[in-house]
């Protein structure tokens, strides 16, 4: 039995397994960003530990939605619902990732009380739900998807700057620049597997197993980088 | 012509300022600060805000700051704050 036939067979183990990883990576990432926002105020760095809280949240939802429906099929009710606050915390991510790229160009200096409630969050926000509403009057997921391929295109060049104008002085940011390239892979997977592969599982598969190295390379980056 | 100073480099150099001094003047650190009379107020309303600093005033009237202890605590994670931000490009 091949690698991939025992991830089927074992789908709802390795699902649970995979939520467990991406969640508690996270958590480990909110917080220990978090405490290094709290000793710096850097706005960089607040960005940064939002998309991950909004990564978390997402996560979380969806499998604990898919942990309680396989005891309680009366879940299955609140699927639609919870499906898109999945994909609206998810394109909140990656735009609050990006973000915390270019959060030096755009924003105006001025100080912001709070980092998810102010007028760039606020367009942020409306964007998500202008997509979550489209796909769902669609009934695919093809616009958050094509945002989300925007969006990693657009971080993969930028950390890829960031790499060539750090090369040698800092060790993460080829890190990052593999997690941005890892990420628009699993987006573009993903559009595919919607559009020509049926939602095949072993594309599937391909696509958790990226994701999982995306969180685990940026895990990785930031219990090195703070040992805090 | 020096380099601009980012953010981060600002607000340690303050705080060193402070801290070697343990107590110093508000004219004395502007001076040390080498930063222009409103961007000194800038960065100085922020840091005691935020309770990095307090500023004093004795029986006469005499103004100091003195720093706080997550002053100091910036000061000592300030190399990781920073290597953090060159790392993630932030």
């Amino acid at each position: 039995m091949d690698l991939y036939s025992f991830i089927i067979q074992n789908k709802e183990v390795f699902k649970l397994v995979y939520a467990l990883i991406v969640i508690l990576a996270c958590f480990l990432i909110v917080l220990k960003t978090h405490k290094l926002f709290k000793i710096s105020l850097h706005r960089g760095i607040r960005y940064f530990r939002n998309a991950f809280f909004f990564y978390g949240i997402a996560f979380a939802i969806r499998y604990s939605f898919s942990f309680f429906l396989s005891f309680d099929q009366s879940f299955s009710e609140y699927s639609f619902f919870l499906n898109i606050l999945f994909g609206y915390f998810l394109i909140m991510a990656g735009f609050v990732l990006l973000y915390s790229l270019l959060w030096r160009k755009i924003d105006s200096g001025k100080k912001e009380f709070s980092s998810l409630m102010n007028s760039k969050m606020l367009i942020f926000y409306l964007l998500a739900l202008i997509i979550v509403v489209l796909d769902y009057l669609w009934g695919g997921y093809y616009f958050m998807f094509f945002s989300q391929i925007l969006v990693f295109i657009f971080a993969t060049i930028i950390s890829y700057s960031n790499y060539r104008k750090n090369k040698g002085k800092v060790y993460f940011p080829q890190f990052y620049f593999i997690a941005m390239v890892l990420s628009l892979f699993a987006w573009a997977l993903n559009a595919l597997a919607g559009l020509y592969f049926h939602w095949n599982q072993i594309v599937m598969i391909n696509i958790y197993l990226f994701n999982m190295v995306f969180f685990l390379l940026f895990l990785y980056g930031v219990v090195r980088a703070t040992r805090i | 012509m020096a380099k601009k100073r980012e953010r981060l480099e600002v607000i340690r150099d303050i705080l060193k300022s402070i801290r070697e001094n343990r107590k110093i003047k508000p004219t004395r650190l502007l001076y040390a600060s080498n930063l222009s009379p409103q961007m000194f107020k800038d960065y100085v309303d922020e840091l005691l805000n935020k309770k990095f600093v307090k500023l004093e005033s004795d029986s006469k009237g005499k103004k100091t700051f003195s720093i706080l202890e997550k002053g100091n605590e910036f000061l000592e994670e300030y190399k990781t704050i920073e290597n953090f931000v060159e790392n993630f490009g932030l």
